[in-house]
């Protein structure tokens, strides 16, 4: 085997594919993650978020590519590579019949936590994640929220330098949230955090990078600051058309005009037609469109130009299902 | 290595949280106590008055025999319809709560999960044969008389007998997310090993001998009869090491289906 380059990532995706039966959940994904970086992974229900983190985490094997952990081949050596990966399910599930501080001893000694330091280590995470007054309670019996710090707490044990939060913060109250958001801030100076949601605000609020995913491929990456830097260029022209007549017309007429994207159509109640596509910010195609619908005869009624944001390009992936445009 | 008596503990910890595992061990206690004392009194009928039973003295009687001999083989029938309600919730209870995904995450290889599994019930097993050898005290000190060899070997051979059929519980366990599935699945599998041991008495052909090769119970009988055979050694060790690696393959196989 020859050896993997030196880079100082933490976290190396390289074309990783996961099936289920005939379902391609992950399709070539490929990325890296360096330390003291909290990356979110953005993307709508079913893109593929949990299946990546189950991956990362070493819980099944991708059906291609491969994963390196501090340049330790996960699924080679997944003991030694697993000492560096603190791991947060989504909906995480823990034993309802152990006790707080029973249950997290026992992690700590699965991993390998050295006896002697071991109640002292496992009391500072429990002091950090909020947990010092319910040690000796049931996890079943526990609240939502509460049961969420167990999950990090259990993750942060053995200081791992890997983070892999699959959705922290989804079915927690406002205040838990930011709590927990808090705290992944805090976790995020030292080590690596790789989170996944499908919250936007939360990225921005959050993350130092973005990675977004839909139907198992990454379409973009940045920086959040990076990625609304490369929208800035783009605006979305969105056309409106009365009469269903002329839906053919009307695609015909944009499809013909030099530089547009993305276009696509929505139909409103009342015969009336949406037509909206996105084209670079120098250009204003609106008096040309005017001039062409009316020299076919097509009646329009409004054409509205917006900027396109973050959240912009979120929604039609979410309504859309798709993304056409791979800012680079 | 170590890791697996980390789970181990946890599973033998776990027997007790839950009402199942104390009932199972307070049942095991009474009925194999209600046994052991109707042999014995049983025994006492018929030293005392031989001639009634068509026997003209006690010597042809062995007591170790007739006390020792039939209670293991009553007390293998009590392990067939225990054992699944040990092993039900090994795998199944974790994969229906949805536990396993944290522990696979863990530095710990899958070997270290079953084995730790296993090995957490064999505690737990182990701890239910404790009351026997109350029972050997206190024939003792009634007075009654036995060989040490038959009795040791009658309890190596059900304490195997109970390891092996532990073993096909943790398999049958971790097929299912249904505890009651597990449970119900494992006694099926256990009545037909049984069963197994019927086939030499009503058929002598080369498969009736494949049958018996294989059934537990008859490898189990020597054992009672103080025979300590090798053989029989090596057949629980196959047989147990045989389903530990069926349960290891299934729980391997959420790498490629899920
Ligand atoms: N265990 C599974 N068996 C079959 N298909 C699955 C399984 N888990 C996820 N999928 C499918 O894989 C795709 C990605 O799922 P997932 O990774 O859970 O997405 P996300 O976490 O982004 O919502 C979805 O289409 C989902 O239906
Ligand atoms: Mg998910």
């Amino acid at each position: 085997m020859k050896k993997k380059t030196v880079s100082s990532s933490v976290v190396r995706f390289e074309h990783v594919s996961k099936k289920y039966g005939s379902v391609r959940a992950l399709d070539d994904v490929s990325f890296e993650i360096n330390a003291g970086e909290i990356v979110g992974f953005l993307g709508p229900n079913g893109a593929g978020k949990t299946t990546t983190m189950r991956i990362l985490a070493g819980f099944f094997a991708p059906s291609r590519g491969k994963v390196w952990i501090r340049g330790i081949d996960l699924f080679r050596h997944p003991q030694k590579a697993k000492r560096s990966l603190g791991y947060l399910p989504e909906a995480v599930r823990l034993y309802p019949d152990m006790r707080v501080a029973e249950f997290l001893r026992y992690v700590a000694r699965l991993k390998d936590v050295p006896r002697k330091s071991r109640n002292i280590h496992v009391q500072g995470k429990m002091a950090l994640c909020g947990l010092t007054d319910v040690g000796h309670r049931l996890i079943g019996r526990l609240s939502k929220g509460y049961r969420q710090r167990v999950g990090i707490a259990q993750a942060l044990l053995g200081d791992p330098d890997v983070l892999i939060l699959d959705e922290p913060t989804s079915g927690l109250d406002p205040k838990q949230i930011a709590e927990i958001r808090a705290l992944i801030r805090t976790l995020g100076k030292e080590r690596a955090v790789i989170l996944s949601t499908h919250i936007l605000p939360e990225v921005s609020m959050v993350c130092s990078r973005v990675v977004m995913i839909n139907q198992g491929k990454i379409f973009a990456s940045g920086t959040v600051k990076e990625l609304e830097s490369c929208l800035k260029d783009r605006q979305e022209i969105s056309v409106r058309v009365k009469g269903r007549v002329y839906r053919q017309g009307a695609i015909d007429l944009l499809k013909g005009l030099p530089g547009i994207e993305a276009l696509r159509m929505r139909e409103e109640p009342g015969e009336e037609l949406w037509f909206i596509f996105e084209i670079a910010r120098e250009e204003d195609p609106r008096a040309q469109i005017t001039q062409l619908f009316v020299q076919q005869n097509i009646p329009l009624v409004e054409i509205q130009r917006v900027k396109l944001t973050l959240e912009d390009i979120f929604l039609h992936l979410l309504q859309e299902g798709r993304f056409a445009r791979r800012p680079s | 290595m170590k890791k697996i008596f980390v789970i181990a503990q946890k599973e033998f910890s776990s027997c007790f949280h839950s009402w199942l595992g104390v009932l199972v061990g307070t049942l095991f206690f009474i009925l194999t106590g209600v046994f052991f004392m109707i042999l014995v009194l049983s025994y006492a009928k018929i030293s005392m008055n031989p001639q009634q039973f068509g026997l003209s003295s006690l010597a042809g009687v062995n007591q170790t025999q007739f006390v020792f001999g039939s209670f293991f083989t009553n007390c293998s029938l009590l392990v067939l319809f225990f054992v699944p309600l040990l092993t039900m919730r090994s795998f199944a209870e974790e994969q229906r709560q949805e536990t396993l995904e944290l522990l696979f995450t863990y530095p710990l290889s899958d070997f270290e999960i079953v084995a730790g599994k296993h090995l957490g019930l064999v505690w737990f097993f182990e701890l239910l044969l404790l009351p026997l050898l109350g029972y050997l005290a206190v024939f003792h000190w009634l007075g009654g008389e036995f060989d040490w060899g038959p009795v040791l070997s009658g309890f190596l051979g059900f304490w195997l007998l109970g390891l092996a059929y532990l073993a096909v519980g943790v398999f049958i366990s971790s097929l299912t997310r249904s505890p009651v599935v597990s449970a119900l699945g494992t006694l099926s599998v256990l009545l037909i090993f049984w069963i197994f041991d019927w086939v030499e008495t009503i058929s002598d052909g080369p498969w009736a001998r494949v049958f018996a090769a294989l059934s537990p119970l008859k490898h189990f009988r020597d054992f009672t009869m103080g025979i300590l055979d090798v053989q029989n050694v090596v057949y629980f060790a196959f047989f147990f090491l045989y389903f530990l690696f069926l349960a290891l393959a299934s729980i391997e196989t959420r790498n490629w289906k899920h």
